[in-house]
């Protein structure tokens, strides 16, 4: 203790024992993972012409990591989803199963952090999200999730009142004055990140975590009844628009008063039937102009329609029992709803909107059925 | 004029220790400011929203190196060079070169917080400032560590003491942590995740070995130098150190619980935390039985008052980290706001407690001017009060974040974060309480340490009325 070199040898050997385990050790031990594929053959091979995971991230994806890093995103996500002893992190659909180191390699800079002020990260890409939700919450977290206490970046957008090339519109409650934002190269930079990050295959260490939500969801499909959290992906969207699918949902479903009848011709699946009833799954109808949809869900369509390059001629009665009862708050939840399932990702259609249109067509008769000639020229 | 030895080594080290104690006291107000700002934007996201340069992450991350780096850097060189001279009975050596390196090690922090505001941060815990700054802190403070240990090795008497081990111990690890950590980073990166715990494992022992013993040492400097008894059952002073030595850089691992690496890192961390309980204990035994042989003098002698809150606080809340280490615990709270109250009780509560002592010691010794009273008893409750909302805060809200976190029901945003912004305020006044602590803090010390900065005015105005005169 008394000659400060044997004293240092002795603090500084002290360190040593840790510095072989946590990094001579660990990287002996998974310093060199590679991309394997999902399965693996008896001895352990890897299969002829099997698809091999983890993939490198695009390029402008992994310039999107640097700016997540810059901006100190780091300081509130963590991208890990923990081992099923560890949490419930599988549970709140963050992800399919655990992550395992080997998820890691291809990122330059690992990003794992360790607090969640904010969700965790690791399968953003996999939520249903689009990229317009993903850029509308970089400017403005609170424009989507009121709640949301994520600082705005409104440094990454150009704002304009008008609509441009590439501009993306924000969801606000005042149609009458809408906002557009234009994305910088970051924000498009930070996005494609996000977008990317996705655990979405399998390792020979982890598959996915089975869970009980996902029978019921499969089961869902057969029975009209709709119970309640029953879409895992629905605890990921803020209260109020999940609240506005699940009960969009089951107007879509309901066969008595107060239902709207939809998937009688529709089906529960949006797929409609070829030929007669046209499909609301990835329908440039369903996905395009709000007013339209509105003012169809109001008076029904008739006549010939194209739909997703598809023509159908049929009669669609006006929604509801009895036709044409459903309210603004109705209309409102269930055009969220089919916007927002079956593969669809779309902005939501709030009442104060519906209210907007029924005022604009007040002296319309009740049962007056819309063409599709007559919307297009509006 | 006569005068004592320890006049003679104090004199010797004045310029030098005013410099660092100078600096790191405009480090900490930097801290504060920052510390104020971070906590503003989590109770209402809209503060200072529209400036890239100042984003949430980057101010709490600027925040932390402020804080650890710049307060704790200039506060350690300070301390350590004035109880190293005193027990070596010797003057500080390289005076000039000393106050060199000092200057390059607060440009670089400088540069380097600009740096993450710009926009430059690196992935890396407590590593976040652009790598070009690095070798620039590290030569200054080879230079500054250099230089104590051979005012160290000047010393008159051969046989070493507690604080003199713990307080070489830490400018020692700081160096050997960091060269570890940038060759397994940035000069040799290691892939994937292995990164995830150097970074984590260099970002935590940066707390346990270098600001914690440097602390421990200079309350087994202090407690015995005011209350003016030696400490008590100081034969266990020996195997707390090595016990410090042996189990600190093993047990900071336990953060990955869970996480993406192999099982037996977080599992020996659990190990190694919860074997943490011996050196905790014989701190703490060695500090309070000391201490508390003479309740008035604590109560009355503001620098012991200020390390005996640091020591208490090490030993309360290091038990505290003990049991959060526990897998059962540990799964509720890794990722909450626990984590900040680990932190601050280390980095606030603990060694600025004491550093606020041992300035308060030293001072008076080194410049022959003392700071007035009220003044100090109104930085000790304020931050005693600030300290304590701050850590019963994170503490409180970190266990509900964790709890509300582990129900999968329960919406993020509009349920679990929701809950705990209360908290959030509660830090963002306490805060505000800090602040201002620290500013008459730091008015005082600077009173002191320049009582008429503007003297050399003076002077030339003097010497110009002279000159006109002739």
């Amino acid at each position: 203790m008394n000659n400060i070199f044997k004293f240092s040898i002795g603090i500084l050997s002290a360190l040593a024992f840790a510095w072989l385990a946590f990094v001579i050790g660990a990287r002996k031990q998974f310093g060199d993972l590679e991309p394997t594929s999902s399965f693996l053959e008896d001895n352990g091979s890897i299969p002829e012409g099997a698809e091999l995971f983890p993939k490198q991230l695009a390029g402008i994806a992994q310039q999107g990591a640097k700016e997540y890093i810059s901006l100190g995103c780091t300081t509130c996500h963590t991208q890990q989803v923990r081992l099923e002893d560890s949490g419930f992190d599988v549970e709140r659909g963050w992800g399919k199963r655990p992550s395992v180191a080997r998820d890691y390699i291809f990122h330059e800079d690992i990003t794992i952090g360790n607090t969640r002020v904010g969700p965790d990260l690791a399968n953003i890409g996999l939520r249903s999200y689009s990229k317009e939700w993903l850029h509308q919450h970089l400017f403005e977290p609170q424009s989507l999730i009121s709640e949301s206490i994520c600082p705005p970046s409104p440094f990454l957008y150009e704002e304009k009142d008008f609509d441009t090339n590439n501009a993306i519109k924000l969801t606000e409650d005042q149609i009458d004055k809408p906002r557009f934002i234009v994305p910088s190269l970051k924000a498009n930079r930070i996005v494609s990140y996000l977008a990317s990050l996705k655990q979405d295959y399998e390792l020979p260490e982890m598959s996915f975590i089975q869970q009980d939500e996902e029978l019921i969801e499969t089961s869902e499909l057969s029975t009209v009844s709709v119970s309640e959290n029953s879409d895992s992906n629905l605890s990921e969207l803020p209260t109020w628009l999940a609240s506005q699918i699940a009960s969009g949902k089951e107007i879509y479903m309901k066969a008595a008063p107060g239902g709207g009848l939809c998937f009688t011709c529709h089906q529960p699946t949006g797929l409609g039937l070829p030929g007669q009833f046209p499909p609301l799954a990835g329908s440039d109808w369903v996905l395009g102009d709000k007013e339209r949809l509105i003012k169809i869900s109001m008076h029904g369509l008739m006549g010939e329609i194209e739909v997703n390059g598809v023509k159908y001629n049929n009669v669609m009665a006006p929604p509801g029992i009895p036709p044409g009862s459903l309210t603004d708050q109705q209309i409102a939840d269930v055009l969220t709803y089919i916007r927002n399932d079956w593969g669809n990702s779309a902005s939501s259609v709030s009442p104060a909107e519906v209210a907007n249109i029924r005022s604009k067509v007040k002296d319309r008769a009740p049962m007056q059925m819309w063409t599709s000639a007559e919307l297009k020229s509006n | 004029m006569k005068f004592t030895a320890e006049q003679i080594i104090d004199k010797s080290a004045k310029w030098v220790i005013s410099f660092f104690i100078a600096s790191a006291g405009l480090w900490l107000l930097a801290a504060a400011l920052l510390a104020y700002c971070a906590a503003a934007k989590l109770t209402d996201p809209f503060f200072l929203s529209t400036f890239e340069f100042f984003t949430y992450g980057k101010v709490k991350i600027a925040q932390a190196n402020a804080f650890v780096y710049g307060w704790g850097g200039n506060s350690i060189f300070a301390v350590s060079i004035w109880i190293i001279a005193r027990l070596a009975q010797a003057e500080l050596r390289g005076r000039f070169l000393l106050i060199a390196s000092g200057i390059i090690w607060n440009v670089g922090i400088t540069l380097g917080l600009l740096g993450i505001l710009d926009g430059h941060m690196n992935a890396h815990e407590m590593l976040e400032m652009p790598r070009e700054i690095w070798p620039l802190l590290f030569i200054s403070y080879s230079v500054i560590a250099s230089f104590i240990i051979v005012t160290h090795r000047s010393r008159s008497k051969h046989e070493t003491i507690a604080p003199q081990w713990f307080i070489l111990a830490s400018l020692l690890w700081f160096p050997a942590l960091f060269i570890i950590a940038w060759n397994g980073l940035e000069i040799n990166p290691a892939r994937g995740t292995l990164q995830a715990v150097l970074s984590m494992w260099f970002g935590q022992s940066l707390i346990w070995l270098w600001l914690t013993p440097f602390a421990l040492g200079v309350a087994y400097y202090l407690i015995p130098a005011i209350t003016g008894r030696p400490i008590d059952k100081y034969y266990l002073a020996i195997f707390g150190f090595w016990c410090i030595a042996l189990l600190a850089p093993w047990s900071v691992v336990h953060h990955l619980e869970g996480g993406p690496v192999p099982m037996w890192i977080p599992a020996i961390g659990t190990v190694m935390s919860i074997a943490m309980i011996f050196p905790i204990a014989v701190a703490s035994t060695n500090f309070h039985a000391t201490a508390f042989k003479d309740i008035d003098i604590v109560w009355n002698n503001l620098p012991l008052r200020f390390v005996i809150f640091g020591t208490l606080s090490y030993t309360i809340s290091s038990y505290i980290g003990v049991v959060f280490s526990l897998p059962a615990v540990a799964k509720l709270t890794q990722f909450s706001i626990i984590n900040e109250f680990h932190f601050n009780q280390r980095v606030y509560g603990f060694f600025s407690m004491i550093v606020f002592g041992a300035v308060y010691h030293m001072l008076p010794r080194v410049t022959g001017k003392d700071i007035p009273v009220g003044a100090k008893s109104f930085h000790f409750w304020t931050s005693a009060l600030g300290v304590l909302m701050l850590l019963l805060a994170y503490l409180i809200g970190g266990l509900t974040h964790g709890v509300l976190a582990q129900q999968p029901s329960l919406d993020w945003a509009s349920s679990v974060i929701a809950s705990i912004r209360p908290y959030f305020l509660i830090t963002q006044i306490a805060f505000v309480i800090l602040g201002l602590s620290q500013l008459v803090f730091v008015i005082n010390i600077w009173k002191v340490l320049f009582p008429n900065p503007f003297q050399f005015l003076n002077n030339s105005s003097n010497d110009s009325a002279k000159n006109a005169v002739a």
